[in-house]
């Protein structure tokens, strides 16, 4: 028995810190929630760890999930940063790639939003690669000392971001830039792109190192704080961060690349669900998590959630791993409103604050935790396990006054339609996640989590002619539990963009290698033992001229015609067709990752198969299968035992989620206690 | 008929929409050049029975409605009775087409079953070579027969099954025929993701139902861009500009719009525009349509999603022969009038609102082709980019700018990596210009200027219509200077060009300075923090500072 047995995951939302506690000697978790603390979020943090009461003397593994990157950007609350480039090309950056967004396509009189840097703060200096990577100009350290002194001295700036044409090919004048930054102004924060990533296109190479820079200084505050407090509490354990585009690193790793954190929001719920696939041995699983105000879903195949190497925030473009997540603005406190007689459900959201009407602070509007209430399937009295109560009236009138009347439908038709509409956009992105990478989304089991996935998952289901959904235990607090399995997780790539040839296949060998070393290097340096390290070959293929890439991993013997067939057998898949026309190799990645010990799922002794044990009363409900207001039984989650078997329409409720079961619905309940629900056949 | 609730009718709309942005989705990711997947030339549309548009994807502004016109005269020519299941017919005869030769328009029924044709699919997109006179583009042909080969509606999938002859017959005509198969294949699945989704659409919902949603949102529309125009301010305005010249002829050519808002109706005339011209500047009636939708729907209903309703105020008149109704054989590959007329349209309306529109945004989009044989490998290439401009400034804000020009929002520029790496020719510059947005109390967007050094030979087509005179202002602010091109700068050969097709050697140099935006207001009124903050930017000079705003630093 280890005499650190106790395995900590915090996770910062929103509104609550999430905090799971996983014990090694019996398996069991524990579950808290403290309200986050935005001035010093730290403190809110170390509430929610003291709030389980854990003894930190006892904890080996402390992993966190943060979205301080994320929020600094989205509130512009970063260091002010500067941006060094070649010269004649300081607005690289402010430029972009001249386009704006989607939604404002005929917006004539757009404006964008306020930049992270400001133009005065970008300087250009002398020194150039050519597109092979070969020196046309040797960087002059006299204007790389003027433009740092310019930034720095005469404009404050605290943080830099170095980036240079083609240095993808070749960081030498990058490091060398850094070098004589660090050592005119030590107390200067600098970020080089090529220590980020290295492929190509500068606009989006530069944005990504930008952010970085932005939040850097006060993302190291932020962990040094917390680690100081961690161990303040006795902490001695491995300390991990949450990686946007799957796993974890150290916090050490975190402090020097925060960038691999602004996007690891939804992460750990995927995480979670890439174990579970595996345990319950589902091949296609589909991620359905619905919060306050967004639904975010994702394609795991295999256990592997789908990947994306280039994820946006705001406008910005950024050259991460990340999952490939589609995400609605929608979710339990969208509000329902009518747009020339349409019924549109959000983007708008009443928040945590006021909320919903249903919860009596002073919303006006209804939203679809409303409709929830209307449609029979919250309890108003047992809402977050009877913490809240629910003001079912005030929730009623509202969707009534706002949406019903004006519609010429019933309150109880008006709340049908608030679900109606969010579950068709909601088909229209899950559709496309899945039909994107070929498959039929009736392959697939529907994962549901969050605090609203449960309502919904079974609907969406029988829309889309899904077989089965999951409902784990403690849904809402699933994207907690999943971080307790996260990897050490990192990732390299170098752009190669040649033709794909027998003559190339060497060439690729020797770079993996190349790679491979570095990857290695960051497991050993992050103390992953290397009876645990595993290293995955990525190529990136399209063919000659297409932009979009798929992805086909290879392995150690490397030979164009596999590689090729691979590759066409995908975008058949994908697309349809195939074609003989020349095939490029964008960019090589490897994946380094360092196994964890992951959590057991605990199996429940079987019970005598009948809920009646777990029958709370019966409730008038919604139900839109037979498209009215019919009897509902109500179960008690907790009570209900592996085996129990039955049948929709009914509700489980658990607190702080409720599961909805159509009727012509079936439940089991399996060996984890999960529920699996499925067509009656 | 059957009645709908406005649940229904929303929900069955947003799957018409997502099968929309699914055709997209698929179009730029197998499309096998960057005019479709960075420049987003292209443009997607499903319609019903009676080929009225009920949904559309993002993609060039300029083809708002392009498919519409173009998919109604492809349906008359094949003969509405001869498509069968799996049928996709290629159009690109431009003046059916609505466009020039090289944006090849395929489109595809929808059948339930057999001889139950419920809807279209169209998906236009532009190819980079279908055998015209010169590579790359054409900037100076006389006539249709120059400008490659044409189809008038000719099915290159027959029932499913790829028609042999039609590919063969485009392969050898091609000077890039891998590209051009591999578009034409990507325009191929995106109709066929398009037709699953719509066959998916009906089975689930049902025939009455999905064309009551239908009919639901076309009303809703129409009674939108309705109240929309009542809202507008009425009477009726003139404005007149000029092309620098039409490519053969060096003369510059007339353009006028004049714009009627009354009685619900919202009208442009071109009467008083240049007659047809011998270069390649003329328009299609289809693209004069498409250019006076957009500029319809950007001061109308801008955030709503498109249907046919959105356009039912709008009229638009022209005879036939002139510049902007060309008719066969004119020539009319160098489109670049379309977005010249859109900010001519605009121009007109201003005078009329001017507290609800910006200035000018450049005037025009500045385009150049590189073409040649790549140093290292001497491979073929023709890259090309549309440069950008400065934004019109506005009665409550500064343009943006640099920013690809109000008639392609949504596309991208190409990286310098990319460009360099494709074509061996070296950027030595890519920087907003000081100065260059016109002067008010909100200024107009920046310019840029951009430096090129040849390193091998080749050719330089640079595009740009609107060299010679400035772009408008608007409530007494400045005009900003037009965009310029200067080749072979700094030597004895320099000079300036809009419209031209140049033989470049190693060491040769180009330099193209793209317009700012239109000032708003008098620049004297400007807030001091604002020039000052301007100036600290570099975006406007001390000595601008001082000359025109009155400010002292």
């Amino acid at each position: 028995m280890p005499d650190r047995p106790i395995r900590l995951a915090v996770d910062i939302g929103g509104t609550f810190v999430d905090a799971m506690e996983l014990d090694a000697r019996t398996q069991r978790v524990r579950f808290r929630k403290a309200p986050t603390t935005p001035a010093a979020p730290a403190d809110g943090v170390l509430a929610a760890v003291a709030a389980l009461g854990t003894d930190l003397s006892e904890v080996e593994l402390f992993i966190h999930g943060t979205t301080l990157g994320l929020n600094a950007v989205l509130e512009r609350r970063g260091a002010t940063t500067g941006i060094i480039t070649n010269a004649g090309f300081r607005d690289i950056f402010l430029i972009g790639r001249g386009n704006v967004p989607p939604e404002h396509m005929y917006d004539f009189q757009y404006e964008r939003p306020a930049s992270l840097v400001l133009r005065r703060h970008t300087a250009g200096v002398r020194g150039r690669l050519d597109y092979k990577g070969r020196v046309v100009e040797e960087l002059d350290p006299d204007s790389v000392r003027e433009a740092a002194r310019l930034l720095v001295d005469e404009h404050g700036v605290r943080s830099i971001a170095v980036c240079f044409l083609h240095s993808f090919l070749d960081p030498s004048h990058e490091r060398a830039a850094a070098e004589l930054i660090r050592a005119a102004h030590p107390q200067v924060s600098v970020s080089l792109s090529t220590d980020i990533v290295r492929e190509y296109r500068e606009y989006e190479r530069t944005s990504t190192t930008v952010l970085d820079a932005y939040i850097r200084p006060t993302f190291e505050r932020y962990v040094d704080a917390l680690a100081a407090g961690l161990a303040g509490g006795g902490f001695a354990g491995q300390f991990l961060i949450m990686r946007s585009g799957g796993g974890s690193m150290t916090a050490d790793a975190a402090r020097t690349s925060p960038t691999h954190t602004v996007l690891s929001g939804p992460a750990g719920g995927i995480v979670g669900a890439g174990y579970l696939a595996e345990v319950l041995g589902r091949d296609n699983l589909l991620t359905f998590d619905i919060g306050g105000t967004s639904l975010d879903t994702c394609v795991i195949e295999q256990g592997t959630a789908a990947a994306a190497y280039e994820a946006q925030l705001e406008h910005f473009p950024l050259l991460i791993p990340a999952y490939d997540i589609r995400t609605i603005g929608a979710g339990g406190g969208s509000i329902a409103w009518l747009d020339r007689g349409l019924l549109k459900v959000g983007p708008h959201s009443a928040g945590a604050d006021p909320g919903p009407v249903c919860y009596g602070r002073g919303g006006t509007r209804p939203t679809v935790t409303d409709a929830s209430v209307v449609l029979g399937y919250l309890d108003p009295e047992r809402f977050l396990a009877g913490q809240m109560g629910l003001h079912a009236e005030a929730a009623a009138k509202a969707l009534d006054e706002q949406v019903a009347q004006p519609l010429g439908l019933g309150v109880v038709a008006a709340a049908a339609g608030v679900y109606d509409v969010l579950l068709a956009r909601t088909v229209g992105a899950v559709r496309q996640i899945t039909v994107e990478r070929g498959h039929d989304p009736r392959q697939f089991s529907l994962l549901a989590y969050g605090g609203a996935g449960p309502l919904l998952a079974a609907l969406l289901a029988r829309e889309m002619g899904i077989q089965e959904v999951v409902v784990p235990f403690a849904p809402a607090g699933f994207s907690a539990w999943g971080m307790l399995s996260a990897d050490i997780v990192d990732d390299f790539s170098r752009t190669v963009l040649a033709e794909l040839s027998a003559a190339a296949v060497g060439d690729l060998a020797d770079r993996f290698r190349e790679v491979e070393a570095e990857a290695a290097a960051s497991l050993a340096a992050q103390g992953v033992p290397e009876q645990r390290a595993v290293l995955e070959r990525q190529l990136e293929l399209r063919y000659l001229g297409q932009e979009h890439s798929m992805v086909v991993t290879v392995g150690q013997d490397l030979a164009a015609e596999p590689i090729r067939r691979s590759f066409e057998e995908l975008h058949r898949a994908r697309y349809g067709h195939a074609m003989d026309n020349q095939l490029q190799v964008l960019n090589l990645r490897v994946r380094a990752i360092g196994r964890t010990d992951r959590p057991e799922l605990v199996r429940h002794p079987a019970g005598d198969g009948d809920p009646a044990r777990a029958l709370l009363t019966h409730r008038e409900a919604y139900d839109f299968g037979a498209r009215a207001v019919v009897r509902f039984a109500v179960y008690d989650r907790a009570k209900l035992a592996p085996g129990d078997r039955f049948t929709g329409p009914a509700l489980v409720d658990e607190g702080t989620a409720t599961t909805v079961v159509p009727g012509g619905v079936a439940v089991d309940v399996d060996g984890y206690g999960q529920l699996l629900i499925r067509e009656r056949r | 008929m059957v009645e709908l609730d406005g649940a229904t009718a929303e929900v069955v709309r947003s799957h018409l929409a997502a099968a929309a942005e699914e055709m997209r989705a698929t179009l730029v990711r197998t499309a096998c050049n960057p005019v479709i997947y960075e420049v987003q030339d292209f443009g997607i549309s499903i319609y019903d029975a009676d080929l009225r548009l009920v949904a559309e994807s993002t993609g060039l502004t300029r083809f708002l409605g392009a498919n519409d016109y173009s998919i109604r005269r492809g349906v008359d020519y094949v003969g509405r009775e001869t498509l069968r299941p799996g049928d996709v017919v290629l159009l690109n005869y431009p003046y059916w087409n609505a466009a020039h030769s090289y944006d090849a328009t395929l489109f595809a029924p929808v059948f339930l079953a057999d001889r139950d044709l419920v809807g279209f699919l169209c998906v236009r997109a532009h190819w980079m070579d279908l055998g015209a006179k010169d590579p790359g583009y054409v900037l100076d042909s006389t006539d249709l027969h120059q400008e490659g080969l044409i189809f008038p509606g000719t099915r290159v999938f027959a029932a499913g099954e790829p028609v042999r002859e039609v590919h063969e017959l485009i392969r050898f005509n091609s000077r890039m025929p891998e590209a051009v198969l591999g578009d034409l294949h990507a325009q191929v699945a995106a109709l066929r993701t398009g037709e699953r989704r719509l066959l998916a659409l009906y089975a689930q919902f049902g025939r009455s139902t999905v064309q009551a949603a239908v009919e639901v949102a076309i009303a809703a529309a129409e009674q939108s861009a309705a109240e929309a125009v009542d809202r507008l301010p009425q009477g009726s305005w003139s404005a007149v500009d000029w092309l620098d010249d039409d490519g053969v002829t060096g003369d510059p050519v007339r353009m006028q719009a004049t714009v009627t808002i009354a009685d619900g109706e919202f009208t442009v005339d071109f009467a008083g525009s240049s007659p047809a011209v011998p270069g390649p500047v003329n328009l299609p009636l289809g693209s004069t349509i498409a250019t006076c939708r957009v500029a319809f729907k950007a001061v109308t209903t801008p955030f709503e999603p498109t249907n046919a309703g959105h356009f039912a105020p709008l009229r638009v008149r022209v005879e036939p022969g002139t510049l902007f109704h060309a008719v066969y054989p004119a020539a009319t590959f160098t489109q670049w009038t379309g977005t010249v007329a859109l900010e001519l349209i605009y121009q007109a309306l201003a005078q009329g609102m001017p507290d609800r529109l910006a200035a000018s945004s450049g005037g025009d989009v500045p385009g150049f082709m590189l073409v040649g044989a790549h140093p290292d490998t001497g491979q073929r290439y023709a890259v090309s980019s549309n440069e950008p401009v400065g934004w019109g400034g506005t009665a409550r804000h500064d343009g943006i700018g640099p920013a690809n020009h109000l008639c392609q929002t949504q596309a991208r520029t190409t990286p310098v990596e990319v460009l360099e790496a494709r074509t061996g020719v070296r950027v030595e510059r890519l920087e907003t210009r000081t100065d260059s947005g016109g002067a008010g109390r909100f200024r107009g967007g920046a310019g840029l200027r951009r430096d090129l050094r040849f390193l091998a030979p080749g050719e330089l087509l640079t595009v740009v219509k609107k060299t010679k005179s400035a772009p408008w202002s608007l409530a007494g602010g400045r005009r900003p200077e037009p965009t310029q091109v200067i080749l072979f700068p700094d030597t004895p050969q320099e000079r300036r060009v809009s419209t031209a097709r140049t033989r470049v050697a190693p060491g040769d140099r180009c330099t193209v300075q793209t317009a700012g935006g239109g000032g708003h207001g008098d620049p004297t009124a400007r807030a001091a923090a604002a020039v000052r903050r301007d100036v600290a930017d570099g975006y406007v000079s001390r000595q601008a500072a001082r000359d025109v705003y009155g400010v002292l630093l």
